[in-house]
C-alpha cells in the first residue's frame, strides 16, 4: 500500500509542532467540543492546512454514518420485568420466590402483561375513540417511542425546524421546561414538527401540525369545538391537543392530561 | 415522595434509554446476557435512584452502572471480532488522508449497509471503540463520557479522533479487499 501526497509535507519546524498540537483537536472541533480559543486556533490552521481539513471531513462523516446507524432494542421480555420494578408485584413476587429469580421474572413479566392487558380494556371501555384510530395521535404516539428509543436528535435547532413548514411553531415558554431537541415528522401524511422539552425531571413532547389537520382528526375536532381542547389518557401517557398560535399542537408526557393542558392553555 | 411517585419518577427517568443500553450491553456480550446485564443494571438503578441529582443526566449516570455490571461479570475484555494490526489501520487512515478529495470516505460510506459501521466498531481497539460508541451512537458529550468511562476529557478527545481514524482505516482495508483479491488472481498468486 503505498502512502502518497500531503503525508510529508512539514518539516520539523514551528508549523509543524503547530500541526501536530492542532490535528489532535479536529476530532473535537468537529464534534463541537472546544471551547472558544481553541476552536479559533484550529479553524486558522484549517484554513492553511489541507491535510487537517481532510481529516476534519472524515471525522464528521463517519461521525454522522455512525449517529445513523440502527440500534438493537429491548426484548419485550425485558421491558415488562423493567417496567415492573420495584412495584407491588414484584414485592410480592420477590417474597414469594426468594430462589428463582428467572421464574419470578417470568410470573413478574406474566402478571404484567395481564395488568397491561387490563388497562388497555378499561383505557378503550372508557374512551369514546381509541387513539389508535385517531390518525394524528396514532403517529405521533408512534414517533414519540421512534425518537424517544433513538434518544432523540441531538440538538435544538429551531430555524432548521421551522424551514419549509407552511405554519408558526409555538415553543413552550414556562418556568421549569427546557426544550432540548427539535426535528421534522410527518404526521397522518402531513408535514409536522417535533420538539422535546425536559420537565420536572421527565420528558415532555410537543407536536405541532397545520391547523386543519388538527381540526380534521375524529373525536379531536368536536373537543376543540366544544371545550376548546382534547385530552386523553392511554397507559399513563396523557396527551392534549389543542389550536394556539395558527397551529395544531399535540402535547405528550406521562403525566395527567390536566397539567398538560395547564401548560399549553 | 411516596413510592408510587417514586416508582413513576425512576420510569420516566430510566426507560426511554433502555433500548440504547441493550444495545451498549451487546458491546460485552450477546441476545441473553447482554439483557441480563441491562435487568441487573436497572436493579441498581433502582436501589441507587435517590442518588441521582440531575435526571437530565440519567443516560451517562446508566452507562456508568452498566459498564460496571459487565466488568463486573465478564471475565475476557470484550467480544472482539478479527482485531487487525493497527499499523495496518493507520498506514490505510493515512492512504484516505493523502487523497485528494475533499470528503474521502462519502463515496464508501454511502455504499455500506446498515450496522456494518457498528459491527466494524468491534475489530478496533476497545477503548477507542467505546469512546467513540458512546459519543456517535448514544450521543453523550465528552465530559459524560470521561465521567462513564473515569478517564480525563483529554484522552476522551484522542480516544474518539484515533478511534474514528482507525475505522476509517478498516473500512478502506475492507473496501479494498475484493479488488485486491481480483488482482492476486490476475498475477497467478
Amino acid at each position: 500500500m503505498g502512502i502518497r501526497g500531503r503525508q510529508q509535507v512539514h518539516p520539523v519546524t514551528e508549523a509543524a509542532f503547530q500541526h501536530a498540537r492542532l490535528q489532535e483537536l479536529v476530532a473535537p472541533f468537529a464534534d463541537g467540543e472546544l471551547p472558544r480559543e481553541q476552536k479559533r486556533a484550529v479553524e486558522e490552521h484549517l484554513r492553511g492546512c489541507e491535510r487537517c481539513r481532510c481529516e476534519l471531513a472524515l471525522q464528521r462523516d463517519l461521525s454522522r454514518a455512525l449517529a445513523r446507524e440502527p440500534i438493537p432494542g429491548a426484548s419485550a421480555g425485558l421491558r415488562r420485568r423493567i417496567e415492573a420494578m420495584g412495584g407491588p408485584t414484584e414485592d410480592r413476587i420477590e417474597r414469594a420466590f426468594p430462589w428463582n429469580r428467572r421464574w419470578a421474572s417470568l410470573a413478574l413479566a406474566a402478571m404484567a402483561l395481564l395488568a397491561v392487558a387490563g388497562t388497555v380494556l378499561r383505557v378503550r371501555h372508557q374512551a369514546s375513540r381509541p387513539m389508535a384510530q385517531i390518525p394524528v395521535l396514532r403517529d405521533a404516539l408512534a414517533d414519540c417511542r421512534r425518537a424517544m428509543a433513538r434518544n432523540f436528535p441531538r440538538k435544538a435547532d429551531l430555524p432548521a425546524l421551522a424551514e419549509g413548514l407552511p405554519f408558526p411553531i409555538p415553543v413552550l415558554d414556562r418556568p421549569g421546561v427546557e426544550l432540548f431537541s427539535t426535528w421534522k415528522t410527518t404526521l397522518a401524511g402531513s408535514p409536522g414538527a417535533g420538539l422535546a422539552y425536559r420537565w420536572r425531571g421527565i420528558i415532555l413532547v410537543q407536536y405541532t401540525v397545520p391547523i386543519d389537520l388538527i381540526r380534521q382528526q375524529p373525536g379531536v375536532g368536536e373537543a376543540l369545538s366544544r371545550a376548546g381542547f382534547y385530552a386523553a389518557s392511554e397507559l399513563g401517557q396523557g396527551v392534549v391537543a389543542v389550536v394556539a398560535k395558527g397551529s395544531g399542537t399535540v402535547l405528550i408526557a406521562s403525566a395527567p392530561p390536566e397539567e398538560l393542558r395547564r401548560l399549553i392553555l | 415522595m411516596n413510592a408510587e411517585a417514586r416508582r413513576a419518577c425512576f420510569q420516566s427517568t430510566t426507560l426511554p434509554y433502555l433500548d440504547r443500553l441493550v444495545a451498549l450491553a451487546s458491546r460485552w456480550s450477546d441476545g441473553d446476557q447482554a439483557e441480563d446485564y441491562v435487568q441487573e443494571t436497572y436493579a441498581r438503578a433502582w436501589t441507587a435512584f435517590h442518588q441521582l441529582r440531575d435526571t437530565g443526566a440519567a443516560f451517562p449516570w446508566l452507562c456508568k452502572i452498566l459498564r460496571t455490571v459487565a466488568n463486573e461479570r465478564r471475565r475476557t475484555v470484550a467480544r472482539r471480532r478479527d482485531l487487525l494490526f493497527i499499523t495496518e489501520l493507520e498506514a490505510a487512515h493515512e492512504e484516505i488522508i493523502a487523497s485528494d478529495a475533499p470528503s474521502p470516505l462519502e463515496n464508501l460510506l454511502a455504499r455500506l449497509e446498515a450496522g456494518t459501521l457498528r459491527e466494524a466498531l468491534r475489530s478496533i481497539p476497545e477503548d477507542l471503540a467505546e469512546a467513540v460508541e458512546l459519543h456517535d451512537l448514544h450521543g453523550l458529550k465528552y465530559r459524560e463520557i470521561a465521567q462513564v468511562t473515569s478517564v480525563p476529557i483529554g484522552t476522551v478527545m484522542s480516544r474518539i479522533s484515533r478511534g474514528r481514524q482507525l475505522l476509517a482505516g478498516l473500512l478502506r482495508l475492507r473496501d479494498e479487499e475484493p479488488a485486491r483479491r481480483v488482482a492476486m488472481q490476475g498475477n497467478g498468486e
